[in-house]
């Protein structure tokens, strides 16, 4: 079998799933777990196709169910292994049981999602309700907006997730079609900046004969608190290992991100859209619009939701006088009727002096675009909050309203 | 960076005959990579399984522990009786957890990120773990001919959540999700799912066979076949549970051998290389199954009637083994010429000790 072979520093057009799979390949994952579903599985075709052409030397699993996928992965990070998996939709929730084992062993498998609506019904567009059903799991989770960001965030995952004082899963959510299949323009790095970035895998603990171990062992209940509170801690103190794996990124690859929030247009904003994701694409295009028109809207995009920059949102959005939250997920009977973004913007925000309105759009639900006039027309809600000095009501489904 | 060969371990077959020694061996290995330190019932089959298959496997090895007795029984988190490493994994994670850490040793020998030779890989699943919620992933494991050994050990029901049915107790077995009454007097209506055989006929190309505590050195050397053969190996050994059968703790090895005897556990071996399954092992004698049923308490409920059906199915095992009948076992199959086990009443009693 030949050895993983990675090329220099050259830019491709690749779309959110292929930029997924490149970005494995240059992490020299040893173990690829795969099962079929739409749309990340495009990412799991270019992996093995990378196999099957000696440019990567991994196993390459083709699991009987993303339950399977999830354990296969946990058993070979436990052994040592650098892994990658992935799912979309209901495929993340057939694994559902695995997200705490995972995290709870501590073991830094890394996973890949393409966003997908949840049945029923059989919907091949993209919310994120998939991915957020897991977030409270123990896993780092963060979503990007387009093909260079997915390729970033993976590398930059693993080197959080690895990270001895961190030993985390990582979630690297991508919108399903929005990112995974829409081509853009992707640096692919020298391999040499990548080995300088992320260090070879190595768990202080793995299952390795020469030196016994006894991975999750039954614990009495006086037991659980204090292995709770580790779990607890190490996704509180990820935070500083978070902002300086951003700062080592930008240093060695040139891209600079702000690990938790991007603002777009903020300077003067008195309204803002809070949201994950690709629709910030559209966002921009809708702001600059309206900017002409002299409105002062702006964007806040949440880059990283676990751990949660409590004290960042805090910050940042108490600059505004009202925010619109984007959902593109299901929160059924939540505290908004809505989605589940806005109870975490709405606690980030409680302890503020300068509290904005807060509004809360179901938009781009069942992976419809979210389209300029929509951005309009929440922007209208959001000013006409701002000039009531009040909301008019917690939750609007955008299309459903005059 | 250049391709590593994986080196594979070929642990030496047991010479001694099958049948005579019972504990001690001189072949034996002194490695002890199960030891004392757990909590297991006195008696528990599926722990003397768990000591003499780590035993054959020796020092080299990595245990996989879904959820299960010998799970829950066994680790006791800052007390571990494991002196290999060994990992807890999901009950419906058997063949799945097992195949990634097979899969990471495969790449990280190959890679040059580990060095020695490939480890044993033994997953220790229960009856419940490997019959129904881990079926699924036991057969990928097996189908994709990871490098491991999956070994069932059979105690015939969930034990760990308090006795209930699974598709491998046998028919007439009381459990707390079987229990009889007049409805159902004979407490479980199926007869339980022919697990190994389905593990031999979907996937071929795998070791497979049944064996049982009472027989030690057999057990230990079908191990030894399992690892050595490259590939997955399957592996369903017969191991009794004082809680749930309810019998005498120190006949757990004698419930091994009737059960051999009496025909309810036919013992064979899959051979991937011809492709045929061998019938060539023998107890030392064949008894009615009544011989078996009566040493335990989740039979005490059974009529005549239900006897004669387990006789029946004994006797269709036999058969598939291709021994020929003795007449006493023909007629041991017919409801006239036996008799009930016990009352109602007494029955009961005995379901109220589990
Ligand atoms: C997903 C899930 N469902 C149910 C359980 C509860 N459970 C714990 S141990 C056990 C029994 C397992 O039975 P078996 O595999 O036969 O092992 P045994 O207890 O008999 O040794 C069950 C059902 C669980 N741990 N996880
Ligand atoms: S309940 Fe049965 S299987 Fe479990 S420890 Fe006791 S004897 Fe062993
Ligand atoms: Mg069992």
């Amino acid at each position: 079998m030949a050895t993983t072979s990675v090329s220099k520093k050259r830019m491709v057009r690749i779309n959110g799933c292929v930029a997924s799979a490149q970005a494995a390949k240059y992490a020299d994952v040893d173990v690829i777990a795969a099962y079929p579903i739409r749309p990340y599985t495009a990412t799991m075709m270019a992996l093995a196709q990378m196999v099957a052409n000696g440019e990567l030397d991994a196993e390459y699993i083709v699991a009987d169910s993303e339950h399977s996928q999830l354990s296969i992965a946990h058993g070979a990070a436990s052994a040592g292994a650098r892994v990658f998996t992935g799912s979309s939709g209901v495929g993340v929730q057939f694994a559902y049981e695995l997200y705490s084992p995972i995290s709870g062993s501590r073991m830094p498998v890394q996973m890949m999602i393409a966003d997908r609506t949840l049945d029923p019904p059989g919907d091949f567009g993209s919310e994120h309700t998939d991915a957020l059903s897991t977030r409270d799991m123990g896993w780092i989770m963060g979503w990007s907006c387009d093909a260079q960001e997915a390729f970033d965030n993976h590398l930059i995952a693993y080197r959080i997730g690895e990270d001895p004082r961190v030993l985390l899963p990582q979630m690297v959510c991508q919108d399903g079609f929005f990112v995974s299949h829409i081509t853009g323009d992707v640096e692919l790095p020298d391999a040499g900046q990548v080995k300088e970035f992320l260090p070879p895998y190595k768990h202080p603990y793995p299952l390795d004969p020469r030196h016994p171990v006894s991975h999750g062992p039954q614990i009495m209940p006086e037991q659980g608190p204090p292995l709770q509170l580790e779990r607890a801690r190490a996704m509180e103190e990820s935070m500083a290992v978070i902002e300086q794996a951003h700062e080592e990124f930008e240093k060695i690859f040139g891209r600079k991100y702000d690990p938790w929030l991007e603002e777009f247009m903020t300077d003067d904003a008195e309204v803002v859209f809070f949201l994950q994701g690709a629709h910030a694409v559209t966002a921009r295009f809708a702001i600059k619009h309206m900017r002409d028109k002299g409105l002062k809207v702006g964007m806040v995009r949440l880059r990283t939701i676990r751990p949660y920059p409590t004290d960042r949102v805090n910050e940042v959005l108490s600059k505004f006088k009202v925010v619109g939250v984007i959902e593109t997920n299901m929160g059924l009977g939540s505290v908004s009727s809505g989605g589940s973004l806005y109870a975490e913007v709405c606690a980030a925000l409680y302890e503020s002096q300068k509290r904005p309105l807060i509004l809360s759009f179901m938009a781009g639900m069942g992976g419809e675009a979210i389209v300029l006039k929509e951005f309009y027309w929440m922007t209208q809600k959001m000013v006409d909050a701002q000039k009531r000095g009040k909301i008019e009501k917690r939750t609007h489904w955008v299309g459903f309203e005059e | 960076m250049a391709t590593i060969e994986v080196q594979r371990q070929i642990l030496p077959i047991l010479g001694s005959p099958n049948q005579g020694a019972r504990f001690y061996n001189p072949e034996l290995p002194s490695s002890e990579p199960f030891v004392p330190g757990h909590r297991t019932c006195a008696g528990c089959g599926p722990s003397i399984q768990y000591r003499m298959t780590s035993k054959a496997a020796g020092d080299n090895t990595i245990l996989v522990g879904p959820t299960g007795c010998m799970y829950v029984a066994n680790s006791s988190y800052l007390c571990t009786p494991y002196n290999v490493p060994w990992a807890h994994t999901q009950i419906g994670s058997a063949g799945s957890f097992t195949a990634g850490v097979a899969a990471a040793y495969e790449a990280m020998i190959r890679k040059g990120k580990w060095k020695g030779e490939f480890p044993n890989i033994i997953c220790e699943a229960g009856d419940g773990s490997a019959s129904d919620i881990g079926l699924a992933s036991i057969s990928g494991a097996l189908y994709r001919n990871h490098d491991c050994l999956i070994i069932c050990y059979d105690n015939e029901q969930y034990a760990n959540t308090g006795i209930q049915a699974s598709s491998r107790t046998p028919y007439g077995g009381m459990t707390t999700f079987s229990p009889p009454g007049p409805l159902v007097p004979e407490g479980k209506k199926l007869f339980p799912k022919d697990l190994a055989r389905m593990m031999a006929a979907g996937h071929p190309h795998c070791y497979v066979a049944t064996a049982s505590v009472g027989y030690p050195i057999d057990l230990m050397n079908k191990v030894r076949k399992g690892l050595n053969h490259k590939g997955a190996a399957y592996l369903m050994v017969y191991t009794p549970c004082q809680k749930g059968f309810v019998y005498e703790t120190p006949r757990s090895i004698d419930l091994g051998r009737l059960v051999v005897e009496c025909g309810l556990y036919p013992m064979w071996e899959w051979n991937p290389e011809k492709r045929a399954y061998d019938y060539s092992f023998r107890p030392a004698s064949m008894r009615p199954v009544s011989e078996y049923l009566k040493l335990q308490g989740r039979f005490g409920h059974l009529h005549a009637e239900h006897i004669a059906s387990l006789q029946k199915f004994a006797n269709e095992q036999w058969r598939m083994l291709g021994v020929q009948l003795p007449e006493a076992l023909i007629q041991a199959a017919d409801a006239k010429n036996l008799v009930n086990m016990a009352s109602a009443a007494q029955a009961e009693a005995v379901a109220q000790t589990i």
